[in-house]
């Protein structure tokens, strides 16, 4: 695992030639989907808590998906090439999501107190079923401190919350 | 693996600040209590098990194009609002990209 995570990074040096590690420089990220794409230091999100499953992912960042008029979103794994999940922001799949944030996950994005982290859904494709269709997971949506970059999945209310709420 | 024996009402600590109480015990049903931090993510298992499933099918089987899926979206009556745009900035996820 660690030699494949290191070949996936592959952070490059500065121009400047400082030598020294710097924070700024964009990084070469390896993706099973996209090729390798270079990707600015300041866009990647970290993840405090590990999206259940993957604890060895806990850097991604944001892609746009450039269909017409497309809502989605790529979070692409720094960490892991083959692993990008579909989101999108909470409220386009129900203007009214509002779950409660429990006090610890807002502690641990550290969110200032009066306001909310982002949240966005993941989003789960049958692309081969007879019926292609989509599926939003409302249960265990990604919260996100924007400004920090952190994010982390929280877990709501299963009697309150669908994990696989279709979209249509 | 562990093997503790607990009647109703003791308990058993877990680092050192986490307690797990045997609260009640009837008809083929344990009723626990747990003190922990707030930190500490605590959920039955069979929900841990359908997140972790849910995004394994979400984060490895997303299929790379997404056209058809954004034809699926379309086609129901689930309409975009117009402010889609300002949304993804907000999140981060517009803006400059180098491929």
């Amino acid at each position: 695992m660690e030699s494949r995570v290191q070949g996936a990074i592959a952070g490059r040096r500065s121009a400047t030639g400082s030598g020294g590690k710097d924070l700024t420089s964009p990084l070469m990220v390896k993706t099973s989907r996209f090729g390798e794409i270079e990707v600015d230091a300041d866009r990647i999100i970290a993840m405090t808590s590990p999206i259940l499953g993957f604890s060895e992912s806990r850097r991604f960042f944001l892609r746009p998906h450039h269909g017409p008029e497309s809502p989605f979103l790529w979070l692409q794994s720094v960490e892991n090439p083959a692993l990008a999940f579909v989101v999108v922001p909470a409220n386009l799949v129900d203007p009214g999501y509002r779950p409660e944030i429990s006090p610890g996950d807002r502690q641990e994005l550290e969110v200032e107190p009066g306001r909310d982290p982002e949240l966005m859904v993941i989003l789960t494709m049958y692309r081969e079923a007879e019926q292609p269709r989509i599926t939003a997971n409302l249960l265990a949506p990604l919260a996100l401190n924007v400004e920090k970059r952190l994010a982390k999945q929280i877990l709501l209310d299963p009697a309150e919350y669908d994990i696989a709420s279709p979209l249509e | 693996m562990l093997i503790l024996a607990r009647k109703a009402d003791e308990a058993i600590v877990i680092g050192n600040d986490i307690t797990v109480r045997v609260l009640e015990i009837k008809g083929g049903q344990v009723k626990l209590g747990v003190e922990a931090p707030a930190r500490v993510m605590i959920h039955r298992e069979e929900i841990f098990k359908r997140i972790m499933a849910e995004n394994k099918r979400a984060g490895l089987d997303a299929p790379t194009d997404l056209a058809d899926m954004l034809d699926v979206l379309k086609a129901g009556v689930w309409k975009l609002p117009a402010r889609v745009d300002g949304l993804l900035d907000k999140v981060g996820g517009g803006g400059k990209e180098k491929l």
